[in-house]
């Protein structure tokens, strides 16, 4: 399915100049699974925040499903 | 030769190029005894810049009646010379002397390699 | 034993006979407390005997700075201003940014004591030794800004001034000082702590220093720290947006409120963002030893402030059901003309409009009338007509006229803009605030909301990350770095404050000195009377499910919220009524 991955804060450097993109990843595969298919292991990345999904914070193992906006956030601290 | 330079846009007002230069030069972290001096302020509304720094413009040196001050790649006052009489100071159009205890205390660009534009977290001071 | 970095001097002013004196400070409580915040606590901890009358002469007004004031050390130059509150009983500290702090540290003085009051309104010069009391006659009565305007044209740039507008006059429990016209010593009414002693203002200038051991080498660590933690990619969105990079993670995250905390998220935040805003800016500000600058100086229409921040943008915008990114702006500017906290007062206005909208009382004003949300902060401000009863603040014009279960407060102060449906720990962060409904003591959001392992809907494990989030800021804000310092630790915490005061500090000691502050603020207050039945939940909280967003039909089951805070208290060494033992108490002081 098609789904469109953004990315916020100190992550936007890992897509270069792009704003988004459009990636094909397996049906109903979780957001931790589509990020990898982009080469991004939330994992490996010790300021990663958070992810939201058509502008709604999810757990990073909840599935996606076509069409949807995967938003991947860094960690932003203060009050 | 390579001058201070201040790009004030860049500018946030943290004055730590005053407080590291009293560092090197006074042994303490004392602002008022620095050889710069840049602040920003509101002021009616509207956001100023005081950017007191040395542009090496050599109006002290001419000033000085007893010859006290040197200008090369960079300013040396002869402190064994100098009588503290201000006149440097009426005359530095950035007004950046400061006269403490009847001696002229100018920049020296830490000679050649200024530890402000090394401090300036935000790169609104270079020397080029 | 003198450890360096610290002045050793106390400056203490008493404002009825119109004295000065200066005394040493208290090591023996520096050692403990290390400076600021925890100083301040344990000083006030030590001179209010408890039941006294905030806003009585025997109040005092501390303003403490700590060891690291006036170094270099990025993000150091802010300034504890505590006393206790006019608001909620509790003791307060407040911290304010701009140049304020580092002047008073220049000036010779670890902290600076009010006590007592003025016999006409006046304001006191500090001039380095030189202290007066100067008339303010011609001062009182006008807004914050034009105070300060007036005296900076009289003092000239190398001074500071601390200012209240009207409501710290009238003693609103919701008025703040200024400084450099933008930045606030905030909430808990300290405002109306300096009206009761009819101290219009405080000018500061200070041209001494501050020593400390190696000058050269430690600070070439200190820059080195400079570049490598602090002005860094990881904190670079504070330089470019400010707060206001909240906006979208709170909204995404199912935190941001709307119409007085009944829902959250609005899907069109993108006509106020960060973005729009920064169309609008004019120029960029720090606080004095600063390295980030997250002040936003902005001009929109004929509304001026130096910000908005993200908790005046969310008050003063979806929970008010306004969009209008320059009536938000004006909000804000008018807010600190009047010397009013933002959050506070904004609270109290958009309950105002739940209330008229019910028809439980009308106060003549509905969700989205952001020009008369600007007006009636000026009614507050100076106590009229509907002004007097808003002036009140949520507790106690709810406790009037009804709408408790939609105050959003505990112990008389209001709800920063952080709804905790969305991030469950944030209620209890709330409730155990050491005076009342505080974001900046245990930041809950940050694990719960903008990290991606903490499940924010469960009451699991929450006392513990409660206590976590309150122990960092704690010691944090006794050092004292401000909060955008975010990537600092307890390693680094423990290096700088070894480097500058000649004395070996741990990163244990860190942690140590978290939990002590933490329990000073709760044995002040204990002594006041407060117990777990005042660590309390507005009944929104616990019986409306949200309709929207992320956490959609959220709602906190009130035994859940019960447990966490129970959690807590075991955590905290606290009997289940949230009472300290008495040797947990002696062992404070």
């Amino acid at each position: 399915m098609e789904i469109t991955i953004t990315l916020r804060g100190t992550l936007k450097k890992l897509f270069g100049p792009d704003k988004e993109r459009k990636v094909e990843v397996p049906d109903h595969c979780t957001c931790d699974e589509a990020l990898r298919a982009v080469g991004i292991n939330y994992k490996e990345i010790p300021n990663f925040g958070f992810v939201a999904v058509n502008g709604m914070r999810v757990m990073i193992d909840d599935k996606l499903s076509p069409g949807d906006e995967l938003k991947a956030w860094s960690r932003i601290s203060g009050g | 030769m390579k001058r201070l330079k201040f790009a004030k846009e860049k500018c946030i007002g943290c004055q730590l190029c005053a407080q590291v230069c009293s560092a090197m030069k006074e042994g303490e972290y004392v602002p008022s005894k620095a050889r710069i001096a840049i602040e920003t302020y509101y002021d009616n509304g509207n956001l100023k810049y005081n950017d007191h720094f040395c542009i090496l413009c050599g109006m002290c040196a001419k000033a000085c009646p007893v010859d006290a001050i040197k200008i090369g790649e960079y300013i040396q006052v002869d402190m064994d010379v100098c009588i503290g009489c201000g006149a440097c100071a009426d005359k530095c159009p950035k007004h950046v002397v400061k006269i403490r205890d009847e001696k002229a205390y100018i920049c020296d660009t830490c000679k050649g390699d200024p530890t402000c534009v090394k401090t300036c977290p935000q790169n609104a001071l270079t020397f080029e | 034993m003198t450890m360096l970095g610290y002045q050793n001097k106390v400056l203490r002013i008493d404002l009825t006979k119109k004295g000065a004196s200066f005394e040493p400070l208290r090591m023996d409580f520096a050692k403990k407390y290390v400076g600021s915040k925890g100083l301040a606590i344990r000083y006030m901890y030590e001179e209010l005997d408890p039941g006294i009358d905030p806003l009585g002469p025997e109040n005092k007004l501390f303003l403490t700075t700590g060891p690291l004031t006036g170094t270099p050390v990025p993000c150091s130059g802010k300034l504890s201003v505590a006393a206790k509150s006019p608001a909620t009983g509790t003791m307060n500290d407040c911290s304010i940014g701009g140049h304020v702090g580092i002047r008073l540290k220049y000036a010779g003085y670890d902290m600076v004591i009010f006590e007592g009051k003025l016999s006409e309104p006046g304001y006191i010069l500090i001039d380095d030794g030189k202290i007066r009391f100067m008339d303010a006659s011609h001062l009182w009565g006008l807004g914050s800004h034009e105070a300060e305007s007036i005296l900076a044209k009289e003092y000239g740039t190398e001074y500071s001034i601390m200012s209240i507008g009207p409501a710290g006059e009238n003693l609103c429990v919701m008025s703040c000082i200024n400084s450099d016209y933008y930045r606030q010593a905030g909430r808990g009414g300290i405002g109306a702590v300096m009206g009761s002693k009819n101290m219009k203002a405080i000018v500061i200038r200070g041209t001494g220093g501050v020593k400390v051991n190696d000058i050269e080498n430690t600070t070439n660590r200190i820059m080195e720290l400079l570049r490598e933690s602090v002005v860094t990619e990881d904190n670079q969105f504070i330089y470019d947006d400010g707060t206001t990079a909240f906006l979208e993670a709170c909204n995404d995250g199912g935190i941001l409120p709307w119409k007085n905390f009944s829902d959250t998220t609005d899907e069109k935040w993108t006509e106020y963002n960060g973005d729009v805003l920064k169309q609008h800016r004019v120029g960029k500000r720090g606080c004095g030893s600063c390295g980030l600058g997250c002040g936003n100086f902005l001009q929109i229409g004929d509304a001026i402030c130096e910000g908005p921040e993200y908790e005046s943008i969310s008050v003063a915008g979806p929970n008010a059901g306004v969009r209008d990114p320059e009536k938000i702006v004006k909000f804000n500017q008018v807010a600190d003309d009047m010397g009013l906290d933002t959050i506070s007062a904004g609270d109290t206005i958009i309950w105002a409009m739940e209330m008229t909208e019910k028809g439980i009382h009308d106060f003549g004003i509905k969700f989205g009338e952001a020009d008369k949300m600007i007006e009636y902060l000026k009614l507050m401000a100076k106590n009229e007509g509907v002004g007097k009863d808003l002036a009140l603040g949520t507790k106690r014009a709810s406790e009037k006229f009804g709408g408790t279960e939609f105050a959003m407060q505990v112990k008389g102060l209001e709800y920063p803009q952080y709804e905790p449906r969305g991030s469950w720990a944030m209620s209890v962060s709330y409730a155990v605030s050491d005076r009342g409904a505080c974001h900046m003591r245990s930041y809950a959001p940050n694990e719960e909301v903008f990290a991606a392992s903490v499940p924010p809907y469960t009451g699991e494990n929450k006392g513990q990350l409660v206590y976590n989030l309150a122990e960092f800021n704690a010691i944090k804000f006794s050092l004292c770095i401000c909060d955008f310092w975010g990537t600092i630790d307890y390693d680094i915490m423990a290096e700088l404050l070894t480097i500058v005061t000649g004395e070996t500090w741990t990163a244990e000691d860190m942690s140590t000195i978290g939990r002590r502050v933490i329990n000073i603020g709760r044995a002040f207050n204990q002594r006041e009377g407060f117990n777990r039945s005042h660590d309390t939940v507005p009944k929104r909280v616990v019986t409306e499910a949200l309709k929207s967003g992320p956490a959609k039909g959220q709602v906190i089951p009130p035994e859940v919220f019960d447990d966490m805070l129970s959690q807590y208290y075991q955590v905290m060494g606290w009997d289940e009524n949230g009472i300290m033992p008495d040797d947990l108490v002696a062992s404070l002081l």
